[in-house]
C-alpha cells in the first residue's frame, strides 16, 4: 500500500509539473505581447497580439465592413496591411485577385495580429460609428419575414444614403456562443430622424435571424455599427428599373421614401416578385408611393397563386415581368437586390433589354 | 474508440454554433467519425454511395436552382424547389471554398414527404461523407433521400 501510494504520489506531481510547465510556456509562446498597428500613417493603435487584426479594429471601435462575422465567407473585410502580414493564408486566396495581391490587399478577419503592423483603411470607414439603439417595434410583414424598427439612443441619429446597410450584433445566447455582426440593408424613412428599420427574413440555422425572431423582443437594446455600401441612386435623372423580392425590399424602400421627401419626378418602376400571395407585403405602402410619386409604377408579380389564393397582378417569375415590360432599355438603369440567383437571372435579362453593365447595380450580399 | 486531436477539433467544431445556430450534430451523441461511418455503411446498403448521391443532389439544385424559388418537376413524381437568402458560410473542416446560403426541397407529388438539403451540405457528402448528426436541423437521412431522389 505504501509503493502504491508512492507511485500515485509520483504520478501527481509529474502531471503537475507538466500542467505548470504548459501554463508556463503559454505565457510566452502563445504571448505575441503588445503589437503596434499604424493606421495609414497617421495614427498608431497598441493592442494586444494574438487576435485577428478585424477583432482588434473592432475592439478600437473602428467596424470594418463584414457580412459573415469575421468567418472568412464574405470578402467584404478587405484592407491593405503594408507591413507585418505575413504570407497570404489559403483562406484568403479565393477572395483576392492578381491586383489585390499586388497591393497587398488581406481579408482582415484572417490576418492574426502577431507583431507590428502597417495598414491603410479608407477615409470613410473610420467614419463608422457604433450605435446603440432600443427596439421599439417588432412587425410581421409574412409568415418569415419581419420588421425591426430600432430607435438610436446613442448617438441618437445616423447620417446615411439610401441603399446604405448596417451591421447588427448578434449577443451570445443558447444557440451561438459568440457575438457575430450581420449585415442587413436600412429600410427606414431617411426623414424618420432617429429611426432604423430593417427587414428581416429567418434563416434556417441563422445564427443572427433565430436570435431576432426568437428571442428579441420589443425594448431590447440593440447594438449596430454603420453605414456601409456603394449601393445608391445614381444623380443622372435616367429611368430606373428596382428589381427585389422578399426582404430585398429593404434598400429599395428607403430609396422610395428618399424620393418621396424629395419630391421626385424621376420616372421609375418596381417589379416586386414573390412566389406565392401570402408572400406579398408592404402592397398598401407601394400604392402610396404611386400616388405620391409622379412616375412611378408598382409591378407585383406572384409565380404561381397557391390553392385557394385570389390574385389579380401579373403572374410568373419577376423576370419573365421585367422582359414584358420594360421598353426603353437603352436608357435606364437597374437596381436590384436579393439573392444571387435572382440577380444573376435579371441581370441577364437586363442585358438582352439592352441595358448595359455600367448601369446595373446591385447588393448580392454573397 | 479513441479520437485523435484533429478528429476531436473537428467534432467540438460540428457541435458548436460558430457557424450555423445549433451546430451540425443536434442531439448525436456520437463521434463525428461514427456518424460518418454508421451512414456510410447505411448508404452501402442502400446501394448508393457518398459521391452518387451528392452528385444527384447537385443536379436537382441546378435544375431548380434557374425557377427562381419556383417548384420544378424532376420526375413523374417529384419536385423541387430552390430558395436563397444572401450569405454564405464556410465549411466546418475549415478548407478554402464557401458556399452560399440556398436550400433545396423536394417533395412527393400529393403528399407532404418533403426531404432538404444546403449547398453546404452537398460538399459535406461529397467531400467528407458527412450526413450531419441526428437531431441536426440539416440531418441526411439515407432512407428517405435515396428513395425521393433515386
Amino acid at each position: 500500500m505504501g509503493e502504491t501510494f508512492i507511485s500515485v504520489l509520483i504520478v501527481s506531481s509529474i502531471g503537475a509539473g507538466l500542467a505548470a510547465l504548459l501554463v508556463i510556456s503559454e505565457m510566452f509562446i502563445a504571448n505575441y505581447g503588445a503589437c503596434r498597428i499604424s493606421i495609414n500613417d497617421e495614427r498608431d493603435l497598441t493592442v494586444q497580439g494574438g487576435t485577428s487584426l478585424l477583432s482588434v479594429l473592432t475592439a478600437e471601435k473602428i467596424f470594418i465592413p463584414s457580412a459573415c462575422g469575421g468567418r472568412g465567407t464574405c470578402g467584404l473585410c478587405k484592407l491593405k496591411v503594408l507591413e507585418g502580414a505575413g504570407a497570404i493564408l489559403p483562406t484568403e486566396e479565393p477572395y483576392l485577385d492578381k491586383r489585390e495581391r499586388e497591393q497587398n490587399v488581406r481579408l482582415s478577419c484572417q490576418v492574426k495580429v502577431k507583431n507590428n503592423l502597417r495598414i491603410n483603411i479608407p477615409k470613410e470607414l473610420l467614419s463608422i460609428r457604433e450605435y446603440v439603439t432600443r427596439c421599439v417595434k417588432i412587425e410581421d410583414l409574412t409568415y418569415d419575414i419581419k420588421m425591426f424598427r430600432l430607435q438610436l439612443v446613442k448617438p441618437a441619429t445616423m447620417e446615411y444614403t439610401p441603399g446604405q446597410y448596417v451591421q447588427l450584433l448578434t449577443p451570445v445566447y443558447d444557440r451561438s456562443p459568440v457575438e457575430v455582426y450581420r449585415a442587413y440593408s436600412i429600410a427606414s424613412d431617411p426623414a424618420d430622424k432617429g429611426i432604423i428599420e430593417l427587414i428581416i427574413r429567418l434563416v434556417p440555422n441563422g445564427i443572427c435571424t433565430t436570435y431576432c425572431f426568437n428571442h428579441l423582443k420589443e425594448g431590447d437594446e440593440v447594438k449596430i455599427n454603420g453605414p456601409y455600401g456603394e449601393f445608391r441612386l445614381s444623380d443622372t435623372g435616367a429611368p430606373i428599373v428596382f428589381i427585389a423580392g422578399g426582404s430585398g425590399m429593404a434598400p429599395i424602400k428607403c430609396i422610395l421614401h428618399h424620393m418621396e421627401n424629395t419630391g421626385s419626378k424621376r420616372e421609375a418602376v418596381y417589379y416586386f416578385g414573390a412566389n406565392v400571395v401570402k408572400e406579398m407585403f408592404y402592397l398598401d405602402l407601394m400604392r402610396r408611393f404611386e400616388s405620391e410619386l409622379q412616375a412611378f409604377r408598382f409591378v407585383s408579380v406572384v409565380a404561381k397563386p397557391a390553392e385557394g389564393e385570389t390574385w389579380d397582378g401579373e403572374t410568373g417569375l419577376v423576370t419573365q415581368a421585367v422582359q414584358r415590360g420594360v421598353k426603353n432599355g437603352a436608357i435606364c438603369e437597374a437596381y436590384l437586390c436579393g439573392s444571387p440567383g435572382m440577380i444573376d437571372a435579371s441581370i441577364k435579362v437586363l442585358q438582352d433589354l439592352g441595358v448595359t453593365n455600367d448601369r446595373i447595380f446591385y447588393d448580392k450580399f454573397a | 474508440m479513441k479520437q485523435g486531436p484533429e478528429v476531436q477539433h473537428l467534432d467540438m467544431a460540428l457541435r458548436s454554433s460558430t457557424l450555423v445556430a445549433g451546430g451540425f450534430m443536434g442531439y448525436d451523441p456520437r463521434s463525428v467519425t461514427e456518424v460518418i461511418d454508421t451512414d456510410a455503411g447505411e448508404l452501402f446498403r442502400l446501394g448508393v454511395t457518398d459521391k452518387e448521391l451528392a452528385a444527384r443532389m447537385k443536379e436537382i439544385t441546378q435544375k431548380a436552382a434557374d425557377a427562381q424559388g419556383t417548384w420544378v418537376e424532376i420526375d413523374p413524381d417529384h419536385e423541387a424547389q430552390v430558395d436563397e437568402t444572401r450569405g454564405a458560410t464556410a465549411c466546418p473542416w475549415r478548407h478554402r471554398g464557401r458556399y452560399f446560403k440556398r436550400v433545396t426541397t423536394v417533395r412527393r407529388k400529393n403528399s407532404d414527404e418533403t426531404i432538404r438539403w444546403s449547398d453546404l451540405n452537398t460538399h459535406m457528402v461529397d467531400a467528407h461523407g458527412f450526413l450531419e448528426g441526428k437531431g441536426s436541423m440539416f440531418r441526411i437521412e439515407p432512407a428517405p433521400f435515396v428513395r425521393m431522389l433515386f
